[in-house]
């Protein structure tokens, strides 16, 4: 069985513009779209760039828009296209070569919400418990790889690049609900501003294209939420 | 003072109207189209004056104010700006004057009315 | 060297999912119709002669058609509202939390109910 598969490249020190070039490759029903770029990368065009690393939907670098649809190379398949496929750099991100974006437009944003643990720690050396009810309350949001498919699906972000963006908000919701956390007070001043929560409008696609099940609307929608009252309490305290 | 105000805005206000109207709009207004704007129009339903203008100087008619014109108009508002800037039209402060000014002139009459009747 | 793809203001068009994102917006505009029908309904109250000539505009048939998308909107928006409160605001019992198709079944229960009311008390109740 062969397949149609058309790429956008961009090869910037030859063409100016991007353009489209087709493919024709073999498959069957284990080849993954991921799988085919590696074929066309080895057998057919040397020149193809992507990047790619695990082929297990862990390490979140494969991400491309398929027929217009934000998904993991590795993650989604060939046999899922009764016609041809075509394959873009992941959309709303700046394209440096390729299939391959600028992905620090994504990471700056999560940087600025701290996602990682802040708290003191009372005890250093005991370990910081915490039960099943509180681990509960957070782990939905925990599997996020970064892989920026979210970023990808969500117009807001197109509209406005200074959204800080459904993937970054989801982890500091994550963090924000975190039993063992204290750094709220620390994300909150960014998910308060207009370029955080406040930004999105439900569009929910984020959590449909997430390959890894996070809801990123609902952490979004929820840090309103939480933004809300945040804001209602500097108000009334005077300052955060 | 001036830390207390740091980086406040009205978007959750907005968003709570929005939020508010959102479930006016679902739960009120279905009942308020089908009665006033479908069934009563075709006939199905008789309308009475004296006991509507009765009914509507109480406090059902407040509540019906609120629930079926009030809130859902700070709803529309809410999605129209949020609309027009999906569309690259307008923004900024112009988008939030001329749709929550509207919302708020039509809840002012309609609220009005009620305390005139 | 880099470059960047624009976003259309036609974006929405693209796909099923964004078109019907757009739908949803875009049911507050028979709304806002219905609104301004109501508003001048109650200002029509204040005197019987207003009031027939309201029911008048109400009766002319493209009103009553757009009325009728209003009502279709209502439902549509319904449906899409109450599918996201669940996501917005979960709620807790203790260490369970309240499945979905609960929240979602309790907010149906709630828009039939006022319809049931709103039949019963116009309908000759009042």
């Amino acid at each position: 069985m062969h397949k149609e598969i058309q790429i956008k490249r961009y090869l910037p020190e030859e063409h100016a513009e991007p353009f489209w070039q087709t493919f024709r490759v073999p498959y069957d029903e284990t080849t993954s779209v991921l799988g085919a770029l590696n074929y066309i990368k080895e057998e057919l065009d040397s020149t193809v760039s992507f990047r790619w690393s695990c082929r297990m939907a862990i390490c979140g670098s494969c991400g491309y828009m398929v027929n217009g649809i934000p998904k993991l190379g590795c993650k989604d398949f060939v046999r899922n296209y009764p016609a041809a496929l075509r394959i873009e750099p992941l959309a709303h991100f700046t394209v440096e070569r390729d299939l391959m974006v600028a992905m620090d437009e994504f990471l700056q944003h999560l940087e600025a919400v701290k996602p990682y643990l802040i708290a003191e720690p009372s005890e250093p050396h005991k370990p910081h418990r915490q039960t099943p009810a509180q681990l509960a309350k957070y782990k939905q949001f925990a599997n996020c790889i970064n892989c920026g498919l979210c970023y990808a699906a969500c117009p807001q972000f197109g509209l406005n690049p200074e959204f800080v963006g459904p993937g970054a908000i989801a982890l500091a919701h994550r963090y924000n609900l975190d039993s063992r956390d204290q750094g709220k007070a620390k994300r909150m001043p960014v998910l308060n501003t207009h370029d955080g929560v406040w930004s999105c409008t439900f569009v929910g696609f984020c959590s449909d294209v997430c390959p890894k099940g996070v809801d990123p609307a609902a952490a979004v929608n929820q840090g309103k939420v939480e933004s809300a009252k945040s804001m209602l309490i500097q108000m009334f305290r005077g300052g955060a | 003072m001036s830390q207390r105000w740091q980086g406040l805005h009205l978007e959750p206000l907005w968003w709570g109207l929005f939020s508010a109207g959102g479930v006016c709009f679902a739960v009120f207004v279905p009942a308020a189209a089908l009665v006033f704007g479908v069934l009563a129009p075709l006939g199905v339903i008789e309308l009475n004056y004296l006991k509507l203008h009765v009914w509507y100087g109480s406090w059902w008619g407040l509540m019906f104010t609120g629930t079926v014109i009030c809130l859902p108009a700070f709803h529309a508002a809410h999605r129209i700006r949020h609309g027009l800037h999906d569309l690259k039209v307008g923004g900024g402060c112009w988008s939030i004057l001329i749709c929550y000014g509207i919302a708020a002139i039509v809840s002012v009459s309609a609220l009005w009315v009620w305390f005139n009747a | 060297m880099a470059y960047k793809p624009n976003l259309q203001r036609t974006w929405w068009l693209q796909h099923r999912f964004f078109r019907a994102y757009m739908l949803r917006e875009a049911t507050v505009l028979p709304l806002v119709f219905l609104l301004c029908s109501l508003l001048a309904g109650v200002y029509s109250l204040t005197s019987a002669d207003a009031f027939i000539a309201w029911q008048g505009f109400m009766a002319k048939p493209w009103v009553i058609v757009i009325h009728t998308l209003a009502l279709l909107a209502s439902f549509y928006h319904a449906l899409t509202f109450f599918q996201l409160f669940p996501r917005v605001m979960p709620i807790r019992l203790g260490d369970k939390s309240v499945p979905a198709v609960v929240m979602i079944a309790a907010q149906w229960s709630g828009t039939l109910t006022v319809i049931a009311l709103f039949l019963w008390l116009f309908g000759g109740g009042l």
